[in-house]
């Protein structure tokens, strides 16, 4: 697709150059192109097709030491020029912010050119090989069919999305790269009858290529297993209990505290963890460092969404607290070097054992599958979810708990992790293994 | 509803706008059946948002957007061909509308469509649309709520007020015919707070939200904004967890409609129920709760985020009554699902955008008054809590449970409230919790904040209201003693 990848540098050097015309003094263009197909199948036949393309452009303009970003599809030159044109007039509108600049372009230097294999030719538009709607459709009929092997499925649809995405950056101060990355997600989802209730589940899978996931058979029995644990779902009682986490609910717990490791969030005195670089806010277990380069990953990138060159960062070690998220607006106003504006990848320190062993290794207490609802405070840490699951006896998995509640404040959360495990999610830019904590406030009956 | 002079002068002014025809678009319709679909339809949309940041004293940035499209959709019974074009060139759609045609596997000459523009209600014109305000009218509004929340308690440290309106041009055109114009527009002012108070930091916030236009924004109302979003940060000061486990739950009138959203609205949306994958699927005409309960799903309260004058489907909008004095009466419909039972459309096919697909949605979901007072449900309470203001929830739409998350509230001791609470998420079951609504006091409101729901992937606006009423028990978050 280097025809297109041109094609959108050209737009966003077009805009940066509209944008000057009409009177900015600095200007970020983003152009992006993407297509996406979409398929699904419940019970006996088709749910639905849809294919879709789209373009747009953004861009951020400074202005008199004034600031604004805009967006639009419509790109016929002359709307086009004209929208860039009301654009910089709405911003000479607004008021001068000394700490809005430009990203400075020695940010930009160091750009690693690491191969991070981000598209799958075969999800490409016209590759030769990719996969064919027949294909596709026998894809998710082999995947509903896994899902609605028993007699107790009430319904269940299953889909895949692929999708293809372009972007290209260009800066008035000497930025320009682009992006190409494709996506697959295909997965399931059942309803089985259990009395006057109708328990769901469901299991996606997906990557940025396809080969390595796993089998359409495998998705949908394990959508189907998931669901038949539901069966006899019933209120325990409030305790307090040792929380296991399975991979995929950690990154609903654990990645609420990157809110409050923004400089914004620091900035704005809505953090519960100001003031506490290089200081211990976890247990030992607890490294989390942010890798932009993992090959294939979900949030791989060159750069970030300012253009600052990615680095590897870490973030906690070993229980302490090393960098925050610094963009360089916040920066300036805190006095601070910027680091990122945002995660790409986050990776743990891995144990040396999976889900089942862990699970043996605590005895009793309340796995976690995935998280109800619930909210929290990143001024505070205050935190209270409700959590599906099952309770955990003689280190086996046990019955299905319903209507349960986990509340607590993160900064006593962290201290209170004991293991780590080795079983992170592959698909995720969130890499959480299984995770251990003790002592965790559960409300039930 | 509109005459039908205005119906024309509408559908002609957004083909203007939009750059169509109708001869256009019924070639692009008879392309979309070319493959024997039973419906199609066309959604045209032209969205401009602008959003705007006051923090740290001074209007910080701002953003505008433009989004336009076609969205193109082929029906086959209960099965959905969709695709959109960016580019409105009948090239481009009757490409798009080849996509769509292509979930009928058959192939039919359709006679070009007779359409014929249709008139609906007229809930939320306002004096100036927002494409007609300058940027530099809105300032003062920020400015104004930020100096009233600064002066409102000397701990307040930080305040960060947003802005954001939009203005929606949406043209409906179908194979039965219709062809239908609305205009949408909406606004919300956002006021965020944090106070430091002997060393301990809190903060809040609190919104006005609906299709309103620049002149209601007045002073009174800035003025409640920004004592609300302040009350709500200091009170946080004093708020403790309530102790863990089952608990009478109070719902304090307003925003409490959130547990009518979620432990009944999603489960009423007739694609689960068609589907038979909701808890509700086989409880209609039964008595799930008592009979001065009364819940309702309504597009026409004027101006609400909720209001609507079409659906997205082009159909005519409606008061649906979900629950009529304890007995379940209707689910909301789609096209699709109404045709599967064999009834009318309510007027709840609702998408985020031209990129997407209708389904069956929520639109303004209350209950209506009840025997009992405020005070009574109060004075009836043992030990309990009163919810008031809420953040977020969620719901399994087959197995019932829901939950939905509280900001503040009291506690409730021997019929009195003692001390505030906070931050504690509550879960409960939907036909449960019908059943356990024991009083219904006489003071239903709705929220004027800005509520979206999330469905499939797909926000739309609603809104949510309730008169104070008593829950005999849910499970409430919180600390084990």
């Amino acid at each position: 697709m280097s025809a297109m990848r041109d094609e959108l540098l050209q737009r966003a050097h077009d805009a940066v150059a509209m944008a000057q015309a009409a009177g900015a003094d600095d200007v970020v263009a983003s152009a992006g192109w993407g297509r996406s197909l979409e398929f699904a199948w419940r019970d006996d036949k088709v749910e639905k097709v849809q294919e879709n393309t789209s373009k747009a452009i953004r861009v951020a303009l400074y202005v008199d030491g004034k600031f604004s970003s805009h967006g639009t599809n419509d790109l016929a030159p002359e709307r086009l020029r004209h929208f860039i044109g009301q654009a910089v007039e709405l911003t000479r509108a607004l008021e001068p912010d000394p700490y809005r600049l430009i990203t400075p372009s020695e940010l930009y230097e160091g750009r690693s050119d690491v191969d991070l294999d981000l598209v799958d030719k075969d999800l490409t538009a016209d590759a030769e090989g990719a996969m064919t709607r027949d294909e596709r459709l026998d894809w998710i009929r082999r995947l509903h069919d896994a899902a609605h092997a028993d007699d107790c499925v009430i319904s269940s649809t299953s889909g895949m999305m692929d999708s293809h995405g372009i972007s290209a950056r260009v800066s008035s101060n000497g930025f320009a790269g682009d992006m190409e990355r494709t996506s697959v997600w295909f997965g399931a989802e059942c309803t089985i009858q259990d009395g006057e209730k109708r328990p769901e589940a469901y299991r996606w899978v997906g990557g940025l290529h396809r080969d390595g996931l796993q089998t359409p058979e495998e998705v949908g029995a394990e959508c189907l297993r998931r669901a038949l644990t539901r069966r006899g779902q019933h209120k325990v009682t409030s305790r307090k209990a040792t929380m296991v986490v399975d991979p995929e609910a950690g990154a609903g717990l654990i990645g609420r505290i990157f809110g409050a490791l923004s400089a914004g969030s620091i900035q704005q005195k809505r953090s519960f963890l100001a003031g506490k670089l290089g200081e211990r806010i976890g247990s030992e277990g607890l490294t989390l460092i942010d890798d932009p380069f993992i090959v294939r990953g979900m949030g791989s990138r060159w750069w970030d969404g300012e253009g600052i060159a990615s680095k590897r960062m870490p973030v906690v070690e070993n229980g302490v607290l090393s960098n925050y998220y610094v963009d360089t607006y916040y920066g300036r106003k805190l006095g601070w070097e910027p680091t990122t504006g945002g995660a790409s990848n986050i990776v743990f320190a891995h144990g040396d054992k999976d889900k089942t062993g862990i699970t043996k290794d605590v005895g009793d207490g309340i796995y976690v599958t995935s998280w109800l609802g619930g909210n929290a405070n990143s001024t505070t840490g205050d935190y209270s979810f409700g959590i599906r699951g099952h309770l955990i006896e003689n280190g086996e998995l046990g019955e299905p708990i319903s209507e349960m509640n986990v509340t607590g404040n993160y900064l006593d959360l962290l201290t209170k992790l004991t293991m780590v495990g080795n079983d992170p999610v592959p698909w995720s830019a969130f890499r959480c293994p299984t995770l251990v904590f003790e002592g965790i406030d559960f409300s039930g009956l | 509803m509109n005459d039908t002079t205005s119906a024309v002068d509408d559908v002609r002014a957004d083909l203007d706008w939009f750059g169509v025809d109708s001869a256009q678009i019924a070639r692009v319709l008879a392309e979309a059946l070319s493959h024997g679909g039973d419906y199609a339809d066309l959604y045209f949309q032209h969205a401009r948002d602008n959003s705007i940041v006051l923090e740290d004293g001074i209007i910080s940035r701002a953003s505008s957007s433009v989004d336009q499209g076609v969205g193109i959709r082929v029906l086959v019974g209960d099965q959905t061909g969709y695709a959109y074009s960016e580019d409105l060139s009948l090239a481009a759609m009757r490409g798009a509308a080849r996509t769509a045609a292509s979930i009928a596997r058959g192939s039919r000459e359709a006679p070009p469509q007779d359409l014929t523009p249709t008139g609906h209600r007229d809930l939320y014109s306002i004096h100036r649309g927002w494409d007609d305000v300058a940027v530099a009218e809105k300032l003062p509004l920020l400015q104004r709520t930020e100096a009233l929340a600064r002066a409102a308690d000397e701990h307040v440290v930080k305040v960060s007020i947003s802005w954001a309106d939009s203005e929606e041009h949406v043209l409906i055109a179908n194979s039965d015919g219709a062809l239908i114009a609305d205009r949408r527009p909406m606004s919300r002012l956002w006021c965020s707070v944090t106070a430091i108070k002997d060393g301990e930091t809190q903060s809040n916030s609190w919104n006005l939200a609906g299709r309103r236009g620049i002149d209601w924004y007045d002073d009174e109302r800035l003025q409640e904004l920004a004592t609300k979003a302040v009350a709500r940060t200091m009170i946080l000061f004093d708020a403790k967890r309530p102790p863990a486990g089952e608990l009478p739950v109070v719902l304090a009138a307003g925003a409490s409609g959130i547990l009518l959203h979620e432990a009944i609205g999603h489960g009423m949306e007739a694609d689960f129920n068609r589907k038979g994958t909701s808890i509700y699927a086989t409880m209609l005409d039964q008595k799930v709760a008592e009979d001065f309960v009364t819940i309702v799903d309504s597009a026409l309260h004027p101006n609400e985020r909720g209001a609507l004058n079409v659906d997205d489907e082009g159909n005519a909008t409606e008061r649906t009554v979900l629950v009529e004095n304890g007995v379940m009466r209707s689910y909301l419909h789609d096209r699709i699902s109404a045709k599967h039972y064999g009834v009318e459309p309510t007027g709840s096919g609702r998408r985020e955008s031209f990129r997407h697909s209708p389904l069956p949605r929520m639109r303004c979901t209350y209950m209506e008054n009840g025997p009992h007072t405020r005070e009574e449900i109060i004075e009836s309470v043992d030990f309990g809590i009163v919810a008031e203001t809420f953040t977020n929830g969620q719901v399994q739409i087959g197995a019932g449970d829901f939950t939905f998350y509280i900001k503040n509230g009291w506690l409730i001791e021997k019929g009195k409230l003692t001390a505030p609470i906070k931050d504690v998420n509550i879960i409960g079951n939907g036909p449960e919790a019908l059943r356990r609504i024991t009083m219904v006091a006489g003071d239903s409101k709705l929220d004027t904040g800005g509520w979206t729901c999330g469905k499939e992937g797909q926000s739309v606006p609603v809104s949510q209201g309730m008169p104070t009423c008593l829950v005999s028990s849910l499970t409430v978050g919180g600390e084990n003693a």
